[in-house]
């Protein structure tokens, strides 16, 4: 019984096993093997040895397109996921009061997550166009300069502020897209409202009774709390920016348009592997990625012990 | 259609040998555990299991048929990939149409692969074994191809009479951009030209002149926007364009390869005195009116739509390099406003020593790929499009349709387009341009794109930012040289 | 806090927010029934004078619209229908049967969640040509059948959830282990895969990677890939386009209406989008 128990079960999972060895499994180890080869996909791989992570220490040193792309991700995923947390809270606590129609609400603000990225795209495209874009027409109706969105660099990040563009532009083509990634926050809400309905009520009871104000209970009850969730969204927000790879290619025009201010590390790579058919190169990228978000998350999780409630 | 019956027919084929499958239970071993998995499905609901068993099979065999190769009767079907999108599709739908009209043996199936992932799509359909038969692309790409051995040299598919007659018949630009290692692996069929625009009124206005020199330029520039002010400004006299370091370094004399070096060291020239000097002079502009100014007064341009070309738009300029394609946007612009400025064109000024009449040149090209399946049929279409070898006067109608400038003298020769000069009387400096030898495209090196942006970017550090050329244009050098050397070496 | 206590700023806070939430959408409904004139106005209104319904029509016609249409619902199909038939199979396997290196095997499904494509991405590419997929839909439908990680390891989270006296009865009745899953896991777990159901639908009718590795002949665009190709194609035509994004839209937003306590549940216990 026992054995024949075992024989079903590794049958049963035979087929995520072949997925896994197949799709998973050999492609990890190929990468990782053409990370120290030329390999232009059309050809046989030839051995460089370290040439490859070599030339992203040097594009690291000199600034190069690895930098530029190192700096923008970070850009990318730190605005969007601290954003995403700071929203999500606000919006999550505003939703779960019982108000009237609390559930037309909420269906609404989580009805832009179901918009397909490619239509989403498009979209903010144009709702950000600096000449015709209704954002900027309601920005220029408070009297605030128009900003270049995706026509146009971002003031900080990479690369830098032009100083002294007295117009007032401040955001550029890394905004929008942090923009639209708020834009469907609709995900986490769901999230932070499951969580906060978790919260007992006893704990707002005795704070209460402690003489403490719903400022005070929100920091000493609310947020407490709720950190176990926010470091799940940290987390996957950050494996989710970093990936990121639709929306970017398709708001620069495939190559990280405007001058490389949305050129992330997962176009890069994309664009190394298949544009410029160097395959060795790009999979050194991927694994210096895989490394890096690895190291992270790693971080994140020691960290933890520090800040999540448990 | 004949696609739609196809699909069907299989469908029901596939769906019955299914259910015979599910019925006889006896078949089945115990042992095997498909065969388990039939047997409980089908001994708990087996009209569910049978349903699901049709439907499984149907969307089975709709994703394997439909879009399947269609049959197009006696004629091969070439198939081509390019990227012409906007108001110049329905001139190249109407070439195809024709082109299939006039043949018995070849049809050609046009697909659009507008925006800028042709070359990726391209890459992998060679990559992936299924490229397509004829391809149309317009960035500096073919020796890169051709060095991977992915383009069918055309002395493959072309006779030696019909070579040595299309080198002849071909502008040097136009032979230059299909060239590499001497081979022809292209065929252009069109060429981008660029001048520079002058708004004559608004230089008559201040009294200046169109500018014949570089140092006319200079002074029209100062004149127009004098440095030194400091509210943001509106309108610019002439302010260089990074990304044209491409032409003015060989306008100033310079070249960006020699490629008869033997080293990938010596062969990239990015770093020449020459273009060094040029782009000193393009920094000049920077240092005048203050990097950070220039880049705000463009990146304010990036905010132009597409359509409001900058000379257009509140006489942003004085002066503005761009390319032929302008003209007929002045045209529109004319009709539309008849009190508009008046525009000249002239060539690129050159300084002493320089080169007159020279530029960066472009490209539309064909290329086969090397596992192309029709060939002859995608030669035939080549030469049709270009107008070689007696198609001059077809071409030369498509070629006034579009406002193109011709891959060759002698389709610029025909009446159709003659009578296109005489509608848009500056496009004939863009023909002249055309014929001169000193109209250099990209140099064909299997680094061609890389070469490209490293440039441009060097460029932009220094216009933008303030750095120096001779660093930033020695830096990107090296960086194309190690990539030139690794790829020279990969075979 | 109750509803009658609700102060009025709440009512305010809340349909501001919602209002600035849906006006993307709302803006986007709009545009694609305006005229081109109307939108190159500086000035723009929000409503369309007049309605151009027109749109809808010229933008079906610019496109194979159909035809990709067919291409989106064979791919969301195959899909659904591979990994719900992978994903509850191996969701069992891995959740009520004992069998050494389970554990290990799980431990290793759930890395591969953490895993970047981008890594994977090319060799993955070489597989799909090794097995003669590319250019085909099955490209992006057979990995579908492999049973991917996350479903598997909410699906087996569900399973986990089952009473194992049930599964004992029905092995008593001589249920084999798939007849276990099928009579008594899968009836049960119906929510969890219809969760499962609706994120890969989602997944792919969205999919636009996929399409951009692999497909290279229009006649197998699915709507998200041929959506894109109108973009770059007719970036001018702003009405249009609109008008074939909320074409495209539209689906997904009446499968939320039908589904949406399916989905927001779903969401709750995943936290993720497909």
């Amino acid at each position: 019984m026992h054995r024949s128990e075992s024989r079903i079960g590794v049958a049963m999972i035979s087929p995520w096993l072949v997925g896994f060895c197949v799709l998973t499994l050999f492609p990890f180890g190929a990468s990782l093997y053409w990370s120290f080869c030329r390999y232009d996909l059309l050809s046989e791989p030839a051995w460089v040895g370290l040439d490859n992570y070599r030339r992203l220490a040097g594009e690291l040193a000199e600034g190069g397109s690895f930098a530029r792309a190192l700096a923008n991700t970070a850009y990318y995923a730190l605005a969007s996921v601290t954003l995403s947390v700071v929203l999500g809270i606000t919006l999550a606590s505003s939703l779960a009061w019982k108000v009237r129609g609390r559930a037309f609400y909420r269906t609404l603000c989580f009805l832009p997550t179901v918009v397909p990225t490619v239509a989403a795209a498009v979209l903010w495209l144009w709702l950000l166009d600096p000449q015709l874009g209704l954002i900027n027409g309601f920005l220029q109706k408070l009297n605030l300069p128009a900003q270049g969105w995706f026509q146009s660099t971002s003031a900080a990040g990479w690369p830098p502020a032009w100083p002294g563009d007295h117009a007032g532009r401040v955001f550029g083509s890394k905004d929008g897209l942090v923009l639209m990634s708020l834009w469907g926050v609709g995900n986490l809400l769901v999230i932070y409202l499951a969580a906060l309905s978790d919260i007992p009520k006893t704990l707002y009871e005795a704070a209460e009774l402690d003489g403490a104000g719903r400022t005070r209970q929100f920091w000493h009850v609310t947020l407490p709390m709720l950190t176990p969730v926010v470091f799940f969204n940290v987390v996957m927000g950050l494996i989710q920016s970093v990936q990121a790879f639709t929306q970017i290619y398709l708001v620069s025009d495939g190559q990280g348009d405007p001058a490389g201010s949305t050129l992330t590390l997962s176009l890069h790579l994309f664009l190394t592997a298949f544009k410029d058919l160097d395959m060795g190169y790009a999979s050194a990228m991927a694994w210096v990625l895989f490394v890096l978000v690895t190291l992270v998350t790693a971080w994140l999780f020691r960290t933890s012990r520090h800040w999540v409630h448990v | 259609m004949s696609n739609g019956r196809k699909c069907r027919v299989r469908a029901t084929n596939q769906t019955n040998s299914i259910e015979i499958r599910t019925w006889p239970r006896s078949d089945i071993s115990p042992e095997s555990l498909q065969g388990r998995w039939l047997f409980s499905m089908t001994s708990i609901k087996p009209s569910a299991a049978r349903f699901a068993a049709v439907a499984a099979s149907v969307v089975f065999v709709a994703l394997s048929a439909c879009g399947a190769t269609k049959a197009v009767g006696l004629r091969e079907e070439v198939v081509f990939w390019h990227f012409w999108g906007g108001r110049d599709r329905p001139i190249v739908e109407e070439i195809v149409e024709h082109f299939n009209t006039s043949q018995t043996r070849y049809t050609v199936r046009a697909i659009a692969m507008p925006g800028s992932n042709l070359d990726l799509k391209f890459f992998l359909s060679v990559a992936g074994g299924d490229p397509p038969d004829l391809l149309n692309h317009d960035d500096p790409v073919v020796a890169d191809w051709a060095h991977r051995g992915v383009l069918t040299p055309l002395d493959e598919i072309a006779t030696a009479d019909e070579l040595s007659r299309l080198r002849a018949w071909l502008f040097p630009a136009a032979l230059q951009l299909g060239s590499y290692h001497g081979k022809l692996y292209a065929l252009c069929n069109g060429l981008d030209i660029r001048a520079l625009y002058c708004n004559k009124t608004l230089l008559t206005e201040h009294g200046l002149d169109l500018p014949e020199t570089i140092a006319d330029l200079d002074h029209i520039a100062e004149t127009i926007a004098p440095p030194g002010q400091t509210t943001s400004r509106l309108r610019m006299g002439y302010l260089p364009d990074p990304r044209r370091l491409w032409a003015w370094g060989v306008v100033f004399g310079g070249s960006f390869a020699n490629l008869h070096a033997e080293t990938a060291e010596q062969m990239i020239t990015a770093d020449s005195p020459e273009i060094v000097a040029a782009l000193a002079w393009m920094a000049d502009y920077g240092r005048r009116y203050g990097p950070s100014e220039v880049a705000a007064f463009r990146s304010g341009e990036q905010a132009l739509t597409g359509a409001a070309f900058p000379l257009l738009a509140d006489r942003r300029y004085a002066v503005v390099m761009d390319g032929q394609w302008r003209v007929r946007d002045l045209e529109t612009a004319r009709q539309a406003n008849p009190s508009l400025d008046v525009f000249a064109v002239k060539p690129l000024p050159a300084p002493p020593g320089g080169r007159k009449n020279a530029g960066w040149v472009n490209g539309n090209f064909f290329v086969v790929p090397g596992r192309a399946r029709h060939k002859q049929g995608a030669w035939e279409f080549m030469k049709y499009w270009s107008g070689f070898d007696g198609h001059e006067a077809g071409a030369a109608v498509a070629c006034a349709a579009g406002g193109w400038i011709p891959a060759s003298q002698h389709v610029v020769d025909q009446p159709a387009y003659q009578q296109a000069l005489h509608r848009w009387p500056l496009l004939k400096l863009f023909v002249q341009l055309a014929a001169s030898p000193d109209q250099v495209p990209v140099p064909p090196l299997p680094v061609g794109s890389l070469y490209y942006n490293e440039v441009v970017q060097a460029a932009q550090e220094v216009l933008y930012r303030g750095a120096d050329p001779a660093t930033e244009l020695g830096r990107a050098s090296n960086r194309v040289r190690a990539r030139l050397s690794e790829v020279l070496d990969e075979r | 806090m109750n509803a009658d206590r609700t102060p009025r700023w709440a009512h305010f806070w809340l349909a501001m927010v919602t209002i600035l939430m849906v006006s993307p959408l709302a803006w986007m409904v709009l545009t694609s029934l305006k005229g081109p004139d109307q939108l190159a106005a500086a000035p723009y209104s929000w409503w369309p004078s007049p309605w151009r319904w027109q749109n809808y029509a010229d933008a079906v016609a610019t496109i194979p619209f159909l035809r990709y249409l067919l291409n989106s619902i064979l791919l969301c199909l195959g899909s659904v229908a591979g990994t719900l038939l992978s994903c509850s199979v191996v969701a069992y396997g891995f959740s009520r049967l004992r069998w050494p290196g389970r554990d290990l095997l799980f431990g290793a499904l759930i890395a591969t969640m953490l895993l970047p494509w981008q890594v994977t991405m090319v060799p993955r590419f070489l597989v799909i040509r090794e097995l003669g997929l590319y250019d085909s839909l099955w490209a992006l439908v057979l990995p579908k059948f492999f049973a991917e990680a996350f479903y598997v390891f909410l699906l087996r989270q569900f399973f986990l959830t089952v009473p194992q006296e049930m599964i004992d009865a029905a092995r008593v009745d001589g249920c084999s282990e798939l007849g276990v899953l099928w009579r008594v896991m899968l009836p049960l777990a119906r929510p969890a895969l219809a969760t499962v159901a609706l994120l890969e639908t989602i997944a792919a009718w969205n999919d636009y990677g996929g399409p951009l590795l692999y497909l290279n002949d229009p006649e197998r665009f699915p709507l998200a890939y041929g959506l894109e190709q109108f973009v770059s194609a007719h970036s001018s035509q702003m009405h249009l386009l609109m008008a074939a994004a909320v074409l495209f839209t539209l689906p997904m937003v009446l499968l939320f209406v039908l589904a949406q306590r399916v989905f927001v549940r779903g969401i709750a216990t995943t936290g993720l989008k497909g």
